[in-house]
């Protein structure tokens, strides 16, 4: 699934990511929002849910 | 028309957790003398001269004191942002390098590009390691963060040249042993803004990097009447933080405690044993700041933000970022002696009815 949240601010990016990923196991999230990178890594930390960048702006993230 | 009490919002403020504090008492009982007896051009108050040596002798005194430094070692700045580029660019020679943290403040990052430098990383916890550094080195040490309130641990193993960026710590934190140039703001100790202490502890270990006529450490014209008054500031707040410190660090260990067992997923920035009690700063997940910090204001509770969505151009808190803590959703509290535990409750239990109506 790909999750298109190109020009989007904070934090509607990880919301909308988190609402995915519960019907998703994977997500390939588009955001250029100069939080996501940073928030990302910590909503990663404390979900236990991964990622990786995949491209420019351009993220794979994949459930628990 | 501006009337008096119109750009405040007098009245509408139950508890004001915001860093920038008001001027304390001691201090605009003093200014309001000074104006009172015209001392409206800082560089000729008083008129008589000898009374104003007096006084600024005074007031050196009560600086030196209580920022652990001596009265020859340190001068006023106007403008306490320059003591960064003094403090540092003072320090470095053509063999030097710089070493600052990621969390440092955007004054060192400035004079950094100027400079041979290698920014170190933070780990979750706000720390530093320091690398092995040669005689002419310099680290750029923030005693205490101002966004976290993680105080950094001890530069004890960093051989090289040190500046104190203790513009957070104010009279908090001792100076650590080796230093070379330090910075105060004003501020820090709730004294009048428009005033920063900049202090060398070797002359001959520093050169003025401004263009100057002579060895002094500064030119600026600072206000007479501003130093006074931050002097007087700075005695009552060292005694009123040694009254209050055990409540005020209560109060943050409650808030701590609630805010992981009352909302789920909330990042709080390091420990309340590796911080200073007054300041604490959390994120909460799937929270838009700038719509909490408005609705948290609406309520009476003033509060910052480190927030993207909150800040003037959009970026996230470096410092957040920087350790490894989510950016979004973010709340920084200080809380200042006045603040009451009752104040704090009230403030919980009205931050919680609005992360769940939020999240809803």
């Amino acid at each position: 699934m790909e999750l298109n949240c190109l020009g989007m601010n904070c934090p509607l990016p990880i919301i909308n990511l988190a609402r995915a990923i519960k019907i998703e196991a994977e997500v390939i999230l588009l955001s250029d929002d100069p939080a996501t990178l940073p928030d990302l890594a910590a909503w990663s930390r404390m979900t236990g849910n991964t990622f990786s960048i995949i491209g420019k702006d351009k993220y794979l993230v994949k459930r628990l | 028309m501006l009337k008096a009490g119109s750009v405040l919002g007098v009245g509408s403020v139950t508890a004001n957790f915001q860093s920038e504090s008001p001027l304390h008492p001691a201090a605009r009982a003093f200014l309001t003398d000074a104006f009172d007896r015209g001392w409206a051009d800082p560089a000729k108050v008083p008129q008589d001269s000898r009374q104003a040596a007096i006084l600024r002798n005074e007031a050196k005194e009560i600086f030196a004191k209580q920022l652990g430094i001596r009265a020859d070692q340190f001068e006023f700045l106007a403008d306490p942002s320059i003591g960064f580029h003094l403090g540092i660019s003072g320090l470095l020679t053509p063999s030097s390098t710089l070493y600052y943290s990621a969390v440092d403040r955007s004054e060192v990052f400035a004079v950094a590009g100027t400079a041979a430098a290698e920014k170190l990383p933070v780990s979750l916890n706000g720390q530093t390691a320091y690398p092995t550094a040669g005689k002419y080195d310099v680290l750029g040490w923030q005693a205490i963060n101002g966004e976290t309130g993680i105080r950094s641990q001890d530069p004890n193993g960093f051989s090289g040249q040190l500046f104190v960026d203790a513009t957070t710590a104010g009279h908090v934190a001792k100076l650590p042993q080796g230093w070379s140039t330090a910075l105060w703001n004003s501020k820090s100790w709730q004294g009048p803004s428009g005033l920063g202490i900049f202090a060398v502890a070797d002359r001959s270990a520093w050169r003025n990097p401004l263009p100057h006529l002579d060895n002094q450490i500064s030119h600026s014209e600072y206000s007479l009447p501003l130093a006074m008054a931050s002097a007087l500031a700075l005695d009552a707040h060292v005694s009123e933080y040694r009254q209050n410190e055990s409540r005020i660090r209560e109060n943050n260990s409650s808030i701590r405690e609630f805010l992981s067992k009352e909302i789920p997923d909330v990042d709080i920035a390091g420990t309340l044993e590796s911080s200073v009690p007054h300041l604490i700063s959390f994120s909460i997940l799937y929270i838009d700041a700038q719509i909490l910090v408005s609705e948290l204001d609406r309520r009476g509770f003033a509060v910052d933000s480190g927030s993207a969505c909150s800040s003037e151009n959009l970026e996230p808190s470096h410092v957040l970022a920087a350790m490894g803590l989510l950016t979004h959703g973010n709340i920084r509290l200080t809380l200042h002696n006045t603040i009451s535990s009752e104040a704090v409750q009230s403030f919980l239990i009205t931050l919680k009815e609005l992360v769940e109506k939020i999240r809803d």
